[in-house]
Parts: structure tokens; C-alpha cells; sequence
């Protein structure tokens, strides 16, 4: 059990997003949410990274910020070398059709577009064709080759997932983020979906950012990064479950 | 129940509003045409009450036509009678009144005014007697056959100063007269935007009508007896042979006020039933919107009924919402309306019939028709909805989202081509002998068929006509497709406004084309003429009988004919003698006048049997139809009633096909030679001498023509061209229909996929998120927007042309109407469906841009 102060960008040239300083207040009414309280963290190239902490401890708000969807009230936020601050909504736009993968807990596909074409779909909006190789060998690996014409409501809700992350990695984006990705599988089906994201790192060379409550799945991870009241609480390498079960406790959730 | 469903209904203050507009659109033109015609009958009451002010007894002939649409024309009055009134007892002063055509012609030489649509022009007294309706407010009054004076307004228009010269076209030709001063009618320049020339009475009288008479005598007495008393007094000095009767200013006042009141309730009625198919085809729109969201709160609603809700309360929700909203939406309609009427105001000035202003009249009654109409329909398209969300099984709840299946297709299918059917066999049937009833009903059959089948037709046409639009646009029109085609239930209903409004359209028109092209068969063949002078004002002045004349006269004309309408009353002595008394107006019918000494070889008048030369004073040709309909035959007799109550026994002496005359019956002008009531000539037919140039001579008929200052001169073609022409009169209301489902059909489509757009953020924000820019998002908007309005166009346009095929078909007995499909105006309907769908795109499209990414994808 090991926690370390978060890595300073100078430490490793091998990163694909970082942030720093980030922070991101909500205010409603009167009152002041720190969703967000002054955070730094990189995600390194072709690693697979899990980020958990309680509930309302600020993951998503992490992802959606570092993925350029949300904006931070301080601090800034880079995918490569890009700061996102200085992206009009256009280039921001170009920025997630280009660099960024999602996958979100649910809803992640188009109901009028069949599989293939959800899988396609950042591809079709920037009107690139893609690398057809890359595309045929990711349709293979999540083997839904003959459900390729289904709609989504014809699949089962691990297909389904199976597709979105598809459809993040067919255009080989630099960082690829999953909120949630397993929330609403079964175990059987869930742990399908996370030994593909796996596979999707050490076989293809995708960076991946996951954000989860469950440490079997975090523990698909190569590195851990918790949360806590939007702060940075501890980070955990090569993590098994036992180890952050234990980590949890320790933590006080 | 009742707290929740106002807190529900409160709680969506937005989406009330939203929802609320198609009532507001529906109840707007409602109270719009309502408050119209309400300020427009005040403005003309209070002006005929003002006018009239010093009138105490009005002297008129008994003797009357009642004319189409709500006018009556009157024997002329002998100007005798005013001594002998002014020698009655109580009587201060008594003064002639003529209201005949005269035409001002202006300082460039057209007629001011224009010719045939607009207010019409008038000639009439200026008199000194302040019983006179008018009165001098620069120079002074009109004395010898020299002098005029003209209304503020005419004056004003044409540029008039005192001292100037004025031609002026009527009856007995164009003269000048010099203009010695300007006259306003009561408080105002000019009633109605009219044009008024005014004389002294003798000129009038002889100018404008016939030396001796009158049109009517206005009296003032001197208030020592009550006006009822006066106007006895009146009556008892008049000679009982010239059948003449005396009303008291009241009476007078109230008949002119019924008059124009009758004359303008045929426009404002025609409004009125506009605006009742606006709410109608409204009605559909909010169908629709309650459809919509009542599919979008089916989770909820399950809950509902889940936790313990009864159907019927469930039920009940959506019904007090609706009625909410049928209540604001009819209250802002209402509002809206008064706007929309000033706005019909302007319009109306802006074609020049200027409407004195006198203030806004909103009656308790337009508010109550429009707010219960309103109301009333709101909650009728709320009906089925509001069940439907009753039945949702409780299960729903768990469901993910809002199902809108098509039922069953084939169902529908063989439903709606049965009804479909039915209402064909109708429409033929209505279109033969059966009554205008199943007429009706055959076109409600039809549109109800349609509307049954929409839903199945609108997914495999709304793909069709997205394939282009997917090839094209790429993703985002691919969205748009599959957007277009999801809820075939909602894009059908969506589009039945724009289907209505173009197969109507698209009917009426292939209907008038083939029409058009049979008139101008038969006309082509009719007249052999070169050249042909027309006036547009058939029923009210024309072209004096002189000017033919002078036409006749030119260098190079070989021949000219002239022929004018005139109404008669007629009756068969075989029947049974009418049911109007001696002396009251009876319907007449109009008389085609015509020279029988010229026309042959001019205009061919379609005589079956006869010789037009037989006419003389007293013969008379019928339409073949006509004729035996009423089993009259050659040598009937008929008994003519002139205007000025002349009864002339006449013969039957041939028959006429009916298809180029343009009356059903057909009279010599010398039936009328003697009458004090002019007649006109409404065409004039000229043929050119051989040798002579068509252009030369048509110069110098213009040269008499514009120094009379009336009448279009056309040549041959084009006097074909316009009488085809005619038919489109009647397709401008068609036209003016399609305006309003138009706008209706914008609406609706706005709402539609405003509330799509809602229904769909999440999509939306997941699309924004894996790269979709906002500009195509807002393509995706717009195209599914373009689909459904072509959706409509199309499936109206294909139905439309089949309704025409039948009606044409059928009118059709000798098989000689060619059915014609107007291409150009399909085209001209589907490119506005196009632009009628981008525009509709505008607001939802950039609403949907507006969708908060992160918010989207975080509700569940
Ligand atoms: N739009 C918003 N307005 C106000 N407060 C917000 C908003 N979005 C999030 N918050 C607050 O910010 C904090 C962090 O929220 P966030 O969604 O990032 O938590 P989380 O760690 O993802 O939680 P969970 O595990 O439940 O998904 C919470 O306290 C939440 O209430
Ligand atoms: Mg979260």
C-alpha cells in the first residue's frame, strides 16, 4: 500500500491528459459545492487508469472536465499538449471526434443507428473513412461481427457496451473515457466488458481513464487514482481487489 | 387529484406555454375576424348615423331589384316631387340624392380608382340644403352643367386644386368640368375610399342618370311634428301612380346601415369560416401535442397508476391540464386576435377601400365565441390522449422510454383505404346529382382515410425522400432520416396540416387548369374578332353605349358589337303567381344586352336555334338548359319587368348554348332603349377592316377609349387569356387557404420538434459528446424537419391530383375537360413545403444546440 504525491508533468514526458490545479465549483442558491478542490493529476500513455473515491467525491466531474465536455472555474486541463481553456466550442468539438473516446454507464448509443454505424459515428461526423484495418480488428475483438446491423435496442445491455467501447477505440483517440462502464452489468457480463477494455490497452496500446465503484473492476487497472471531497486522496499501483477493499476501509468509506 | 394536477401543470409553465400556442394561432384568427367585422359595422353605423343626422323623410320609388349579393337597385324618382314635398306642411327643405357610376379621370388620364376591384366611383348631388350628405369645406358649391366639386379624398389623390379642370366618364360619355370646390361626406374626406364627383341637381340628373329624375329625395322637416308623422303627411301629398313611398330618416338610416352591414357580412363571413378551418386544422395540432407529451410522461404516469392512481385520474390530469391550457391559449388568442385585426385593417387600406377609423369594438360575443370554441376544442383533442395515458399498465414504469408503435400496420392499412374508398365513392356520387351533403362527406371520407393511413405510409416515405438527404449530408442527415421515420404517428400527424392544405390546393388547382383550357377553347372559337374592349365592372357603370358608337365610326373598323348585362325581373305567367307582393323588390336575373345588328360574325353566342335579328323590342333568347328546365319552349311568353318598372310582354324567340354568354338569358339593347335606368356595354368586339393594321387601328380606339378614361383594350388572345383568366378568382381563396395551413402547419412543426428536441437531450448531449459540432446538429434538426413537411407535400400533392382526376372525371359528361396536372404549381408547393420546413427549424435547431452536454448524459 503505497501512496505518492502526483506525478509532476516534468516527471514523465508519456502523458496523455493532465490537469492542474483543477477546480470546479457549483454554486446553487446560496450555497457553494467544491466539486473539484485544486487537483493535479496526469494519465499516462497506454495505461489503464481507475479513479474511485465516494460517492459525490467529484470523479465525474474530473472526467467530464479533463474530457473537455465541462469547463474547470480554476486550473487547467491538457489532452497531450493541448490546453483546453483556449478551445472555442468548435475546436473543442474536433477535439472529442479526434482525441477523446467515451464510454458513459448507459445510454451510450444512438437508437436509430444500427451497431456498425454507432461504431462509426465520430468517424462519419468528421467525414473520415478511418483506418479500415484498425476498425475490422476492434469489430473482431468484441465479436459482434454478425450483430453488426442490429439496432440497439436488439442487443443485450453487455453488447451494448461492447459497441460504445467499439466506437471508442475506431478512431484511435489518444485517451479514451469510461464513467462507469460496468454499473449496470452483471458480474459475468461486466467482467466480459473490463477484460476487453484491458485487452483494448496491452493488445492495441490504448490509454484508458475508468471511473468505477467496484474494485474487481478497478483492480483491472494498472493504476488507482482516489478521490475524496475533490481531492486527491492516494493513488495505488498494480491494485488487486483485496488490496482495494482494504485501501477503502482505511480510508474511511 | 385536482392539487397535483395544477401542481403538474404549474410545474411545465413552459411547456403550457409552448403547447398553448396552437390554441393562441386557432382562437387568434377567430377573435381576429371577429373584432373585425364588429369595428367595421360600428365605424359604418355611427357614419350612416351622422350623415343621415338631418334627414327627417326620404321619398323613394317602390319599385325594385333585388340583386346577388345583397344589393337592390331602384326605380328613379321624377324631379317633380320635390315641389311637390316641399309644398307639404312641416317640410323646411327637400333635395334630390343620385348615387350613379362617374369615373374621375386624373391628370394623366387614368381613372382614379382602379378599375373592376377596389371601391367603386361615384356621381351625385352637392345641394345647398343641409339635409344635403354632403358638405362644401373649400370653395363652393357645383352651379350649371359646367361646374363639379370632388370629395377631400379624390381631390386630394388626384391632385385637384379649385380652378382645375376634370374630366369625368358616365353615362352620357366624357365631359370636363371645371372644379369649383371640395366636399367632405359627414366628418370624413371620403366613405369607404369611394370617389365621389358631385354636380348641381339638373347636371346630375342628366349626366349621370336621365333629365327629370332621381335616384331619391331627401327632406328636413322643422321639427313641429314627430318624422313618422311627417313622412305620412309626405305620403298622402304623393300621387298614388308613381309608386313612390316616404320613410322617416330612422328607417333610411337603418336600412343603408343593414345594407352595407349584408354586403360586408358576405367578406366578413367568409373570414369567419376561414378561421373556423383554421381552429379545425389547429385542432389538429394540439392532437398532436397532447399526443406527444402524454407518450413523453408515460413513465411517469405509470408511477402514477403504480402507486394507486385509478385510470380515470390519470386520466383526469391531463384532461384539467388541457382544459388550462384551452383557457390561456383562447384568453392570448383572443388578445392576438384584436392585433390581427388591425393588422386586416391595414390590409384592407393598403388594396383602397380606407376604412374610416372610429375605434376598436370588441363585443362580449367575440370574446365568448372565441374563448368557448377555443376551449372546447382544446379539450376535445385532449380526449383520446388523455384516455390513452389512462390505460398505460403500470409496468411501464420500469420501461426505459416512451413507446409511439404504429398498432397494427395492416389494420390500418385495410382501414384506411376503406374509408378512403367510401369517400370516393361519395365525392363521385356528389360530384352527379346527389346533394351537396354527400359532397362533403365525400371529401371528409377521403381525409379521414388519409389520416388513419398516415402513420403506416409516413416511415416508408419519410425514408424515401431521406435518401438524398443521407447521401448528401452525410451522418447528420442520416440522423435526420432515421429521426424523420421513428415515430411514424407523430411525423404523419405533424405533416396533416401541410397534407390539407396542399391536396386542396393541388385539386382546386388541376380542377381550375382543366377548366381554364376549356374556356379558352370555347372563347378561341367564339370570337372572330381583332381587338376587344373590356371594363371590369359588370353590375355598375361600364361602357357608355356612346363610345361603342363612336368605335364604329373609325377609319379601318369593319365591324364592332357591344354587349352589356342589365338585370330584369322576370316571371312565367303560367306559374303560379310569385309570392312577393305588388311592389316589393323580387330577385332578379341578369340580362345579357347585345346589338343584334352587329354581332353576327363577331362573337358567336352559341344559338342553337333561332335568328338573333328576330330579337327586336320585345324577343328574348334562354340558355338551352335553362329552357328545359323550366319546359319553356319556342313562343313562350315571359314577362319582363324592367328596373324602372316597365313590364314588357316578351317571346321566346331562340336558345343559346349558355357556354359563351356570359347571362342566361339574351336581350336586344332596344328592350332598353327608353329606360331612365342606362345601360352599359361591358365588352365591346371589334373586327379590323381588311388592309388595315390591327395595331393601327387598336391606336385609334385607344385614342377614344383613353379620353374616355375606361375600359382595357385586348387583343385577341389576350381577351382569351383573361376570360380563362376568371377561374383564378376563385383559386385565390384556395390560395389564401394554403397561407393559413401554412402557418398553422409552421406551428405545429415548431412544437413538434421543439418538444423531440426535448425528448431527446440526451441523444443529443451523447452526440455533442463523441464530436457532433453544433452546426450539425442544427443540420440534423432541419432536415428532419424538411422530411416531415415534404411528407406532407408529397402524400398531398399525390392525393390532391387524384381528388381532381375524380371531380374532373366526373364533372365531365361529354368527355371534353381534358384533366390537366398543373406541374408548375406542384413544383411551386413542394419548394415551399421545403422552405416551410427550413424555416420551422429555425427556433427547435437552436435549441438544440443549447443542450447542456453534461447534463445530458447525466439524467437518467
Ligand atoms: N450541476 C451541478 N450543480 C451543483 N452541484 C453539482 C452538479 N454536478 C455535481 N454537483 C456536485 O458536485 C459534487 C461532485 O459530483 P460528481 O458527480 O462529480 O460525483 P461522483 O464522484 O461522480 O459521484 P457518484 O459516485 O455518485 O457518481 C457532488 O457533491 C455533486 O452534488
Ligand atoms: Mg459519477
Amino acid at each position: 500500500m503505497t501512496t505518492l504525491p502526483p506525478p509532476s508533468i516534468a516527471e514523465s514526458l508519456n502523458i496523455a491528459a493532465h490537469a492542474v490545479s483543477a477546480s470546479k465549483i457549483y454554486v446553487t442558491g446560496d450555497s457553494e459545492v467544491h466539486a473539484l478542490d485544486g487537483v493535479d493529476v496526469s494519465f499516462e500513455k497506454g495505461k489503464f487508469t481507475a479513479i474511485m473515491g465516494p460517492s459525490g467525491s467529484g470523479k465525474s466531474t474530473l472526467m467530464h472536465c479533463v474530457a473537455g465536455l465541462d469547463s474547470l472555474t480554476t486550473g487547467s486541463v491538457f489532452i497531450s499538449d493541448i490546453d483546453l481553456s483556449l478551445l472555442n466550442d468548435k475546436q473543442l468539438t474536433e477535439l472529442r471526434r479526434e482525441k477523446v473516446g467515451f464510454i458513459f454507464q448507459a445510454f451510450n448509443l444512438i437508437p436509430t443507428l444500427s451497431a456498425e454505424e454507432n461504431i462509426l459515428l465520430p468517424l462519419s461526423l468528421g467525414r473520415r473513412k478511418g483506418d479500415t484495418a484498425w476498425i475490422d480488428r476492434v469489430i473482431d475483438t468484441i465479436s459482434l461481427r454478425d450483430r453488426l446491423n442490429h439496432r440497439p435496442s436488439e442487443l443485450s445491455g453487455g453488447q451494448q457496451q461492447r459497441v460504445a467501447i467499439a466506437r471508442a477505440l475506431a478512431s484511435q483517440p489518444d485517451i479514451i473515457f469510461a464513467d462507469e462502464p460496468t454499473g449496470n452489468l452483471d458480474s459475468k457480463t461486466g467482467s466480459e466488458v473490463l477484460t476487453f477494455m484491458r485487452q483494448a490497452v496491452t493488445d492495441l496500446g490504448q490509454t484508458i481513464v475508468m471511473v468505477t465503484h467496484d474494485a474487481v473492476a478497478a483492480s483491472y487497472a494498472d493504476r488507482i487514482v482516489f478521490l475524496a471531497d475533490g481531492k486527491i486522496a492516494g493513488e495505488m499501483f498494480a491494485p488487486t481487489a483485496q488490496k482495494v477493499l482494504d485501501y477503502l476501509k482505511h480510508l474511511g468509506e | 387529484m385536482f392539487r397535483l394536477a395544477i401542481k403538474m401543470t404549474v410545474a411545465r409553465t413552459g411547456r403550457l406555454i409552448l403547447t398553448s400556442l396552437a390554441v393562441i394561432l386557432g382562437t387568434a384568427f377567430l377573435s381576429g375576424t371577429f373584432v373585425f367585422r364588429d369595428t367595421i359595422n360600428q365605424t359604418f353605423d355611427r357614419l350612416f348615423a351622422d350623415v343621415f343626422r338631418d334627414v327627417n323623410a326620404y321619398v323613394r320609388s317602390t319599385t325594385f331589384l333585388e340583386l346577388d349579393f345583397g344589393g337592390e337597385q331602384r326605380a328613379a324618382t321624377p324631379v317633380s316631387v320635390l315641389n311637390t314635398v316641399r309644398g307639404v306642411e312641416g317640410v323646411t327643405s327637400a333635395t334630390g340624392d343620385i348615387q350613379a357610376f362617374a369615373r374621375v379621370i386624373g391628370k394623366d388620364g387614368k381613372p382614379l380608382g382602379s378599375e373592376g376591384n377596389g371601391p367603386p366611383t361615384f356621381g351625385s348631388i352637392a345641394s345647398a340644403d343641409s339635409v344635403g350628405l354632403w358638405s362644401v369645406s373649400e370653395g363652393r358649391l357645383p352651379i350649371g352643367p359646367t361646374e363639379l366639386i370632388l370629395d377631400q379624398a379624390t381631390a386630394t389623390n388626384g391632385k385637384f386644386v379649385v380652378g382645375d379642370t376634370v374630366r369625368v366618364v358616365a353615362v352620357r360619355g366624357s365631359r370636363e368640368f371645371t372644379m369649383v370646390g371640395i366636399a367632405n361626406y359627414g366628418d370624413v374626406s371620403s366613405p369607404g375610399g369611394a370617389t365621389f364627383a358631385l354636380f348641381d341637381q339638373p347636371t346630375a340628373s342628366e349626366f349621370l342618370l336621365q333629365p327629370g329624375f332621381v335616384d331619391a329625395i331627401l327632406v328636413e322637416g322643422d321639427d313641429s311634428v314627430s318624422d313618422e308623422q311627417l313622412a305620412e303627411r309626405i305620403d298622402a301629398a304623393l300621387a298614388a301612380d308613381l309608386k313612390l313611398e316616404t320613410l322617416t330618416g330612422a328607417e333610411i338610416t337603418a336600412e343603408v346601415q343593414g345594407q352595407i352591414k349584408n354586403v360586408l357580412s358576405i367578406f366578413s363571413t367568409f373570414l369567419i369560416v376561414f378561421s373556423y378551418i383554421a381552429l379545425g386544422i389547429g385542432s389538429f395540432v394540439i392532437y398532436n401535442v397532447f399526443s406527444i407529451t402524454a407518450a413523453q410522461r408515460m413513465r411517469e404516469n405509470a408511477l402514477l397508476r403504480a402507486i394507486g392512481a385509478s385510470r380515470r385520474q390519470v386520466s383526469r390530469v391531463l384532461l384539467i391540464e388541457s382544459t388550462a391550457m384551452g383557457v390561456v391559449g383562447s384568453l392570448i388568442g383572443f388578445g392576438v386576435g384584436i392585433l390581427l385585426s388591425q393588422l386586416l385593417s391595414a390590409l384592407l387600406k393598403a388594396t383602397g377601400f380606407a376604412v374610416p377609423s372610429r375605434g376598436l369594438a370588441i363585443s362580449m360575443s367575440a370574446f365568448v365565441n372565441t374563448f368557448v370554441a377555443g376551449v372546447l376544442v382544446t379539450i376535445l383533442a385532449a380526449w383520446l390522449p388523455a384516455r390513452r395515458a389512462g390505460r398505460v399498465p403500470p409496468l411501464a414504469a420500469l420501461r426505459d422510454t416512451a413507446l409511439d408503435t404504429a398498432g397494427n400496420l395492416t389494420r390500418r392499412i385495410i382501414i384506411g383505404l376503406a374509408i378512403m374508398a367510401l369517400g370516393g365513392v361519395s365525392l363521385a356520387a356528389g360530384m352527379r346529382d346527389a346533394p351537396i351533403q354527400v359532397l362533403g362527406l365525400g371529401v371528409l371520407g377521403v381525409f379521414t382515410g388519409i389520416l388513419v393511413l398516415g402513420p403506416a405510409i409516413a416511415r416508408p416515405v419519410a425514408l424515401t425522400l431521406g435518401i438524398p438527404i443521407a447521401k448528401l449530408r452525410g451522418p447528420s442527415g442520416v440522423m435526420a432520416r432515421q429521426n424523420a421515420a421513428r415515430n411514424p404517428k407523430r411525423t404523419s400527424r405533424t405533416a396533416a396540416p401541410v397534407l390539407l392544405g396542399v391536396a386542396l390546393v393541388t385539386a382546386f388547382t388541376a380542377l381550375a387548369a382543366s377548366i381554364r383550357s376549356e374556356i379558352r377553347d370555347t372563347f378561341g372559337d367564339a370570337f372572330s374578332g381583332d381587338i376587344a374592349l373590356t371594363v371590369d365592372a359588370r353590375g355598375f357603370g361600364g361602357i357608355p353605349l356612346s363610345i361603342t358608337d363612336q368605335i364604329a365610326d373609325l377609319d379601318g373598323v369593319a365591324q364592332v358589337t357591344g354587349v352589356g348585362f342589365t338585370s330584369v325581373r322576370l316571371s312565367d305567367p303560367n306559374e303560379p303567381p310569385a309570392l312577393a307582393q305588388a311592389g316589393a323588390g323580387q330577385r332578379g336575373v341578369f340580362v345579357q344586352t347585345i346589338n343584334p345588328a352587329t354581332i353576327t360574325g363577331l362573337f358567336d353566342l352559341g344559338v342553337t336555334e333561332g335568328d338573333l335579328t328576330s330579337l327586336g323590342k320585345d324577343g328574348i333568347f334562354v340558355a338551352a338548359d335553362r329552357a328545359t328546365e323550366k319546359g319553356w319552349g319556342i313562343g313562350t311568353r315571359l314577362q319582363v319587368t324592367r328596373i324602372d318598372g316597365a313590364v314588357i310582354d316578351a317571346e321566346i324567340r331562340g336558345f343559346v348554348s349558355g357556354e359563351t354568354s356570359f347571362a342566361n338569358y339574351v336581350a336586344s339593347r332596344e328592350m332598353f332603349a327608353d329606360t331612365p335606368s342606362p345601360i352599359f356595354d361591358a365588352f365591346v368586339y371589334i373586327k379590323v377592316a381588311e388592309g388595315s393594321a390591327v395595331d393601327e387601328v387598336q391606336a385609334r380606339v385607344a385614342a377614344i377609349t383613353s379620353d374616355a378614361g375606361i375600359g382595357t383594350l385586348l387583343s385577341k388572345e389576350q381577351f382569351i387569356d383573361e376570360q380563362a383568366a376568371q377561374i383564378n378568382q376563385i383559386l385565390a381563396l384556395i390560395y389564401g387557404m394554403l397561407a393559413l395551413s401554412i402557418i398553422i402547419a409552421i406551428v405545429g412543426i415548431v412544437i413538434t420538434l421543439l418538444l423531440s428536441v426535448f425528448e431527446r437531450r440526451r441523444e443529443i448531449g451523447l452526440l455533442r459528446a463523441v464530436g457532433m459540432s453544433k452546426s450539425q446538429v442544427r443540420t440534423t434538426v432541419r432536415w428532419e424537419s424538411v422530411i416531415t413537411s415534404l411528407l406532407g407535400a408529397v402524400s398531398g400533392v399525390v392525393l390532391g391530383v387524384v381528388m381532381g382526376f375524380v371531380v374532373v372525371t366526373t364533372l365531365d359528361d361529354e368527355g371534353d375537360i381534358a384533366f390537366k396536372v398543373p406541374i408548375n404549381e406542384t413544383l411551386s408547393i413542394v419548394l415551399i413545403a421545403f422552405v416551410l420546413g427550413v424555416i420551422a427549424a429555425i427556433y427547435p435547431a437552436w435549441r438544440a444546440t443549447r443542450v447542456n452536454i453534461v447534463e445530458a448524459i447525466a439524467t437518467t
